[in-house]
């Protein structure tokens, strides 16, 4: 299990080992010029984007699965969607809309005579599309969190006297805290991570500073050593979800479809209208602008090509789903470390951190960390190995497993640290071996974690870009490519096409998962 | 079998097939293989023109073009690519002192490629020119007003400049040519210059530069002429107006588009043979047509909507130039704050 | 004074209760029996204002709570206390915040003494700062009891409490509760399927039996 862990952990080891290679001069000028204005405006997105994704992610999961409204049960469902849309193609819309030139403030100069604005000097706009683009993670996990609170607990707050809101913060919420810590530890690790959505908006990041070594100063090893940093910020973020999960484990299986809060008449409509404002922004309005430019592009853009894109992106978000979820059950078992492995434990935290890694950093990491090995071997007098692995399905699979380990490993521990102690003993008591206890016991209760995790993987892949551009093998192009390749050049009406059957794809996904969640909690 | 069972299997099978089909390639003489950062859909065209012409098959990877080359690096004496195309002179430059081309001088590439837009030792190749200069709008701008870059800088231009990103290639090399011709210090206020005038953050893409100037944000801005040429195609009657900058000193900045083939190409004949290809009149005519930049092939008509722009001095900086004094036109442009 | 009149329950097509009517005087302790499956669950969550129901009106002291199976008044209104068969102690407030969870509204010093004089009541002093997971099956169960009293409520609806409790204890157990609920002259409905518990801790004893309630 240390092995699997370790050489999922590999890109990791390589950005570490950058600090054999010190470059003086360019650090100067570095934190000098670049680092204090950098560090502080990515202080500021990720306290933005964090509180933001915490707000609106909890609360509408809070309003989904505990109270009814109209509309509920399709909202329910509908707010995963916005997921499905890569971010920088939200972040795209969202500038084309919103910005100077944009519909909306056209209108405002036009009809009400007032001023424009950029609305990319400050933060907020940025943050804000972070906040829209990334709160589905948070939502998602808190979600299932509330799903499995006991409805008694509500209810006997309730007959003590407890308004809505009090239930919401004393009692929910703070049992719901380790899922809110999983979703806002993943949602910290993609916008640090983001390249694409903070390049629109021009807003430098610590990415910047990364791409700017490589592709600027050509210094694969500063940036490497300031992808490090990255980690360490990542590692620090991990440690900080720990921490605020504590001691705290609620066991609880239930899965109660009552809903304890009934909003009748205008509070009922009120939510509903709040809710749906979220799922205009977020999903519908950037739908309707693909769909327009989709309309005007289909017959240019669409070509037998497309088969080939689909059936490519299928393959290797189905694979790189199934392969990262296993191991991430593997290493989530309550079994595996039972016996306080710190070591164990560490190597797995390694493991989950290539997430905050920028794709491209990673994916040049994995390069690197090959070539050594190829070295190493033909120093023992064997061959080198670049040529078979490079350009390679399994180290692309292997790129996607790496990266995406985290988001697995998250939303399958948070549903392993429900078993109850309590089953294990009596499962043993009635003499079940340890692979039956696997089978039987574990991994139906942790199946809720398993498939939420397994989407969330699968409609990350779907979108991934960076690796996928370095490290596909020949004629593997994906439905990201393509759309990042028409939208680059400035072609966003035909970069559309694409990104619509992505979304399409996604609630594809989303719908199979749905089925297969509902299948599962049915069992328990 | 149990559910559980038939999982696991399943996912041997698809991980197996996916691996299979990943390795097994077809090794052919008739095959010619390219890493490129230019998009897919502006060589596709090219290639397969060219596959009918001589029967030779093309097979190619885009990606971007820092980390092509760092994949081709590491690769080294192993790699499939016989050929790497790429987009701004820098990229190019870089990739030679990386020692990742071989020298190809024949002489077709030499009768039909001007010395100015080759490697002087043959590494490299230019097949396209793109010309970046001043859009402007026809609304609010007398052209009259408008003459250099270096003019921009100036204060009557304050809160009416429009600028692409720092961080994008083509303003690295438009600095760069700042820097070549007037030295660090004058190009260090030039962009200061620039940044006081800003009206809006610098944008992300030439369109945005262009979208802001006639929503009125801004009244002057920096695009590569073939934006300009795809906007027109879609709003013919857009109150911009393409102005040759500095027609009484330095020219018009241009770039390049290239290609080179690699040092440890396994199909050099193949990858000549395409270089060539395209340089040709034919290949030429249609890079002119489909992305609207100018052919590197002199004797090449240009399309009719970039000539009816009218012709233009160009910049007779030595295009490698832009690679050498990249990281210098970053730096300042980072101390200068243009982000 | 509490009246339940015309309560009947369907769910989906099975008719539960038939037309439930009692009623209790202030301070009355009151035992419901009847089979498991019978309805007895079901009529505390209506008169705690928890489940909607086909009809049936809840008053007390003379407030109408409930009319034709519809809540007038939210539960977090309604000042009727109840145990859960589970007890539902928030697992992650210790046994002083669980207690006070529903005196909020009282400062600081009174909620602690109210704590102190509950925890003295079912004789529990010195436990405040342990968790749920910390105690014994039968203190989670007087926890949750004085958790519900400490709001002083004018009902007090148990739902199977003492079930399951080890038999020793549980008659000791049934005994001190309803010495509590006596001193305290709460009205209280205790739902439980053990006949000999309801006749040693109520003043009344009603049996559900073919959807209807009979008292004996
Ligand atoms: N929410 C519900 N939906 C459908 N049937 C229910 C529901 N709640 C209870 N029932 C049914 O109503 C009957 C009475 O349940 P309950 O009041 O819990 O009985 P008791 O507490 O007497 O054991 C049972 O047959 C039960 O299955
Ligand atoms: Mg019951």
């Amino acid at each position: 299990m240390s092995v699997l862990a370790l050489s999922v952990a590999m890109p990791i080891f390589v950005v570490a080992l950058s600090w054999l290679f010190p470059e003086r001069e360019l650090w100067a000028h570095f934190s000098t010029v670049l680092l204090p204005n950098l560090i502080s405006a990515t202080a500021v997105l990720l306290t933005g984007v964090g509180l933001g994704v915490t707000l609106l992610g909890t609360i509408l999961a809070y309003l989904v699965v505990m109270v009814e409204f109209p509309g509920r049960r399709w909202l329910e469902w509908a707010l995963f969607l916005p997921f499905a849309i890569p971010a920088y193609v939200l972040a795209f819309v969202y500038l084309g809309v919103f910005d100077y030139s944009g519909y909306v403030q056209v209108w405002m100069r036009e009809v009400l005579g007032l001023p424009g604005f950029d609305i990319r000097t400050r933060s907020w706009a940025v943050i804000l599309t972070f906040v829209l683009v990334f709160y589905p993670y948070v939502y998602m996990m808190v979600r299932a969190s509330f799903k499995r609170q006991k409805i008694n607990i509500i209810e006997a707050s309730q007959l003590l006297g407890a308004s809505p809101l009090r239930v919401f913060f004393n009692i929910s919420l703070p049992m719901a805290r380790p899922a809110v810590a999983a979703g806002l530890l993943v949602t910290l690790m993609e916008t640090l991570a983001d390249f694409g959505v903070v390049s629109l908006f021009n807003f430098d990041t610590f990415t910047t500073a990364i791409y700017s070594a490589w592709g600027d100063f050509r210094s694969i090893e500063v940036a490497a050593q300031l992808a490090s940093l990255l980690v360490l910020a990542a590692f620090f973020l991990i440690y900080f979800e720990k921490k605020a999960r504590g001691q705290a484990k609620y066991y609880s299986t239930d899965v109660s479809n009552k809903k304890p809060y009934h909003a009748l008449g205008i509070v009922g409509w009120l939510i509903s209208l709040f809710v749906f404002g979220v799922f205009m922004l977020s999903f519908a309005m950037p739908m309707l602008q693909l769909i327009i430019w989709g309309w005007t592009s289909i017959s240019e853009e669409w070509s037998a090509k497309y088969v080939d894109l689909i059936v490519s992106t299928s393959v290797l978000t189905v694979s790189a789903a199934l392969i990262t979820i296993s191991i991430a059950t593997i290493l989530a078992l309550p079994s595996c470390c039972k016996k306080n492995n710190l070591w164990l434990k560490g190597v797995i935290s390694m493991a989950t951190l290539g997430y905050a890694l920028p794709g491209s950093i990673m994916a040049v990491g994995l390069l690197y960390g090959i070539n050594q090995i190829s070295a190493i071997s033909v120093y023992f007098g064997a061959q080198s190995i670049n040529h078979i692995i490079f350009g390679s399905i399994a180290l692309l699979l292997f790129a996607y497993v790496s990266r995406f380990m985290a988001i697995g490993y998250s939303s399958i521990k948070a549903s392993a640290e429900q078993i109850k102690p309590m089953f294990t003993q009596s499962a043993h008591l009635l003499g079940a071996s340890r692979l039956r206890l696997i089978w039987q016991v574990y991994l139906p209760m942790m199946m809720p974690g398993i498939l939420a995790g397994s989407l969330l993987i699968a409609v990350d892949v779907m979108k991934e870009l960076p690796a996928t551009y370095l490290l596909r093998p020949f004629g593997w192009d994906t439905l990201a490519v393509q759309v990042y390749e028409l939208s680059a050049e400035g072609l966003f009406e035909r970069a559309a096409v694409p990104a619509l059957i992505m979304v399409l794809f996604g609630a594809v996904l989303m719908l199979i998962f749905q089925l297969l969640d509902k299948k599962s909690s049915k069992n328990l | 079998m149990n559910i559980k069972t038939q999982g696991v299997l399943v996912l041997a099978v698809l991980v197996l097939a996916v691996t299979s089909i990943g390795t097994a390639q077809a090794k052919s003489e008739g095959l010619v293989t390219i890493y490129s950062s230019r998009k897919e859909h502006l060589i596709k065209p090219l290639f397969e023109s060219f596959t009918k012409d001589t029967g030779i098959k093309v097979m190619y990877l885009t990606g971007k073009g820092g980390a092509l080359i760092e994949r081709l690096k590491l690769e080294g004496k192993n790699t499939k690519a016989d050929m790497f195309m790429t987009v701004d002179a820098g990229n190019l430059w870089y990739a030679a002192t990386q020692g990742l081309f071989q020298a190809v001088q024949t002489q077709t590439l030499e009768s039909n490629i001007p010395s100015h837009l080759r490697d002087p030792k043959g590494l490299w190749t230019g097949l396209s020119v793109r010309a970046r200069t001043i859009v402007y709008s026809t609304e609010r701008v007398n052209p009259a007003d408008l003459s250099t870059y270096e003019n921009l800088a100036d204060a009557k231009w304050a809160n009416r400049l429009c600028l692409r990103t720092s961080k994008k290639i083509y303003t690295k090399s438009l600095v760069a040519s700042m820097i070549y011709h007037h030295g660090k210090n004058k190009a260090g206020d030039i962009i200061s210059g620039w940044v006081n005038n800003l009206a809006a953050t610098p944008n992300a893409k030439d369109s945005h530069v262009m979208n802001a100037i006639v929503s009125g944000q801004c009244d002057v801005g920096l695009v590569n002429t073939y934006y300009f040429a795809r906007l027109i195609a879609k709003r013919p009657n857009v109150p911009l107006r393409l102005f040759w900058a500095n027609q009484d000193t330095t020219g018009v900045h241009v770039n390049v588009s290239g290609a080179g083939v690699t040092k440890y190409a396994p199909n050099a004949k193949g990858a000549i043979k395409l270089l060539e290809w395209l340089s040709s009149a034919k290949a030429q005519a249609i890079y002119a047509s489909l992305n609207k930049e100018y052919p590197a092939n002199q004797n090449i008509a240009e399309d009719e909507v970039v000539s009816s722009w009218g012709s233009f001095k160009q910049d007779k900086m030595n295009l490698t130039q832009a690679g050498v004094l990249q990281a210098d036109a970053v730096k300042l442009m980072q101390t200068k704050d243009y982000r | 004074m509490l009246l339940v009149n015309h309560l009947s329950i369907v769910y989906q097509t099975t008719q539960v209760l038939n037309k439930f009517d009692l009623s209790l005087a202030t301070g009355d302790i009151f035992a419901l029996t009847g089979d498991s499956g019978s309805g007895k669950s079901s009529a505390l969550r209506f008169i705690a204002g928890l489940d909607e129901v086909q009809s049936g009106q809840v008053v007390l002291d003379g407030n109408q709570l409930s009319n034709n199976g519809v809540h007038n008044i939210a539960p977090e209104l309604r000042k009727i206390g109840m145990v859960f068969q589970d007890y539902a102690l928030f697992p992650h407030m210790n046994v002083k915040k669980n207690i006070a969870f529903g005196i909020h509204h009282l400062s600081n010093s009174e909620q602690q003494a109210r704590v102190e004089e509950l925890l003295l009541m079912i004789g529990l002093e010195g436990i405040e700062q342990k968790y749920p997971h910390q105690l014994s099956g039968g203190e989670q169960q007087r926890i949750a009891l004085a958790r519900a009293l400490a709001p002083s409520p004018k009902l007090l609806l148990l739902d199977e409490p003492f079930s399951s409790l080890d038999k020793n204890h549980q008659e000791q157990l049934v005994l001190q509760v309803r010495d509590i609920l006596k001193k305290t002259n709460v009205t209280s409905i205790l739902v439980t399927h053990d006949k000999h518990e309801a006749t040693i801790f109520a003043d009344k004893v009603g049996v559900i039996e073919n959807k209807q309630l009979t008292i004996n």
